[in-house]
């Protein structure tokens, strides 16, 4: 039986199609990827081929193509990943998703002013009050999640789930934009054990060996 | 034991707010509500009241409280609404979760350019290119949905679920700017249907009694 086939965009600057990488590559869930480079005059007709909505990712698993990265996670927890993306007991799968979904919809200041991109050289950027708002409730997110999580292991809910592929591409945005995680020593723990993942070094290191430049991810 | 309790903004113009009550009535799950008014100055301290991340809807069940309208969706169908949200076959779940996710966070123009305003008509703004490319993408995603399950009922997969609930807003919106759907009549029928549930006529009854508030208001 083929396997399932990721669609994604840019590993430096696509954010979304990272969510949806990392949780098959941390759960060693086996899967083929093809790569299509974003704004190039071809992209949205390669896209188009894979999902009728036009966007990355995309996951095409035998007749089904499943789009938007957290129903692809809904997707793969239900089959692929056998419920390791999410747990069992009710009212936590129910935080789990609030925080996953807040951040699919939201933060759009941080996503707008801090893009993702993984070749940039670490330096700080002045934030807007919008921007650094969004960057607080981030912090004390983690931080709350992370004092009551802290005996489960070292993700968002103690275990590795959902919310952690979504936030990933936020820590990125922290260490490329130096953002001051002082006065969060949990929420630093955490990013940091986001960034250390095997999983993410490599999306990482195949980033920056990427030839195309985006400006408009170029801050 | 207490019902659950769905904090909401006004009805009038809170299409977040109306999914996860659509859900609520139209399944018949007792509830009780909490209409919080939009932009007033108590309006963020009082939604904070119930939720740090500062945006209704939210849910309050127990010791429970739920954000994001389209979580509250998934929490009920676990819970309240014993999987009547989302069918039971992984590949159909999988397909009403992708576009109630591409609604979730998608369609910016569309919400920007034909701002809810429940129970009034408005003029169709001239529409911006990308604008009217999210009104195609949306015509031709429910199109196809109900050509494709024409036979099981009259919602977007055929039986009511989490997509009717993510899209309901939509078609609101298109009903107060009178968006052509001329060319989808399968489209057009779907609108109506969601319009015409006896669940949203109560909504919109409730919205065109609460005052209108000139910051969200034409």
């Amino acid at each position: 039986m083929a396997l399932p086939l990721l669609v994604i965009g840019n590993k430096k600057y696509s954010s979304w199609s990272l969510r949806a990488w990392i949780a098959f590559r941390h759960l060693g869930v086996p899967f083929e990827e093809r790569r299509i480079p974003l704004y190039q005059p071809q992209s949205r007709a390669e896209i188009l081929k894979y999902s009728a909505a036009g966007k990355v990712p995309a996951l095409v698993d035998g007749p089904l193509t499943v789009h938007e990265s957290i129903a692809i996670l809904e997707y793969l927890n239900e089959t692929h990943a056998q419920d390791r993306l999410l747990p069992r007991d009710v009212p936590t799968r129910a935080r789990i998703r609030s925080v996953s979904a807040e951040m699919h919809a939201g933060f759009p200041n941080l996503r707008q002013n801090l893009p993702m991109n993984l070749a940039r050289s670490p330096a700080p950027l002045a934030l807007d009050d919008a921007t650094r708002a969004e960057t607080l409730r981030i912090l004390s997110l983690w931080e709350s999640l992370r004092v009551e999580f802290k005996d489960g292991g070292p993700y968002l809910f103690g275990a590795f789930s959902m919310a952690d592929c979504m936030y990933l591409p936020v820590a990125t945005r922290f260490h490329t934009y130096m953002l001051d995680l002082t006065a969060y020593p949990r929420a630093r723990g955490y990013y940091e054990s986001l960034m250390g993942l095997p999983a993410f070094q490599e999306w990482r290191q195949a980033g920056v060996t990427e030839k195309e430049v985006l400006p408009q991810f170029e801050k | 034991m207490p019902v659950p309790l769905l904090v909401i903004g006004s009805k009038r113009y809170s299409s977040w707010s109306l999914r996860p009550w659509i859900a609520l009535k139209h399944l018949g799950i007792p509830f009780q509500e909490r209409l919080i008014p939009l932009r007033q100055a108590d309006t963020p301290a009082r939604i904070r009241e119930y939720s740090p991340a500062g945006k209704v809807p939210v849910l309050v069940d127990g010791d429970l409280t739920v954000h994001e309208s389209i979580a509250i969706l998934e929490y009920l169908n676990e819970t309240h609404a014993r999987e009547r949200l989302l069918p039971r076959d992984a590949p159909t779940r999988a397909r009403v979760r992708s576009v109630s996710a591409e609604m979730h966070a998608g369609f910016a123009n569309v919400r920007r350019q034909l701002t809810i305003n429940i129970g009034r008509k408005l003029a169709l703004p001239a529409l911006e290119e990308a604008t009217r490319a999210e009104v195609q993408r949306i015509l031709s995603l429910w199109e196809g949905l109900r050509a494709e399950h024409k036979g099981g009922g009259p919602f977007l997969f055929g039986a009511f679920g989490m997509a009717d609930c993510m899209f309901l807003p939509v078609a609101t919106r298109f009903h107060t700017y009178g968006v052509d759907l001329s060319g989808h009549p399968g489209a057009r029928a779907y609108g109506e249907a969601m319009l015409a549930l006896p669940a949203f006529q109560e909504w919109q009854g409730a919205a065109m009694a609460e005052p209108q508030i000139p910051l969200l208001d034409p």
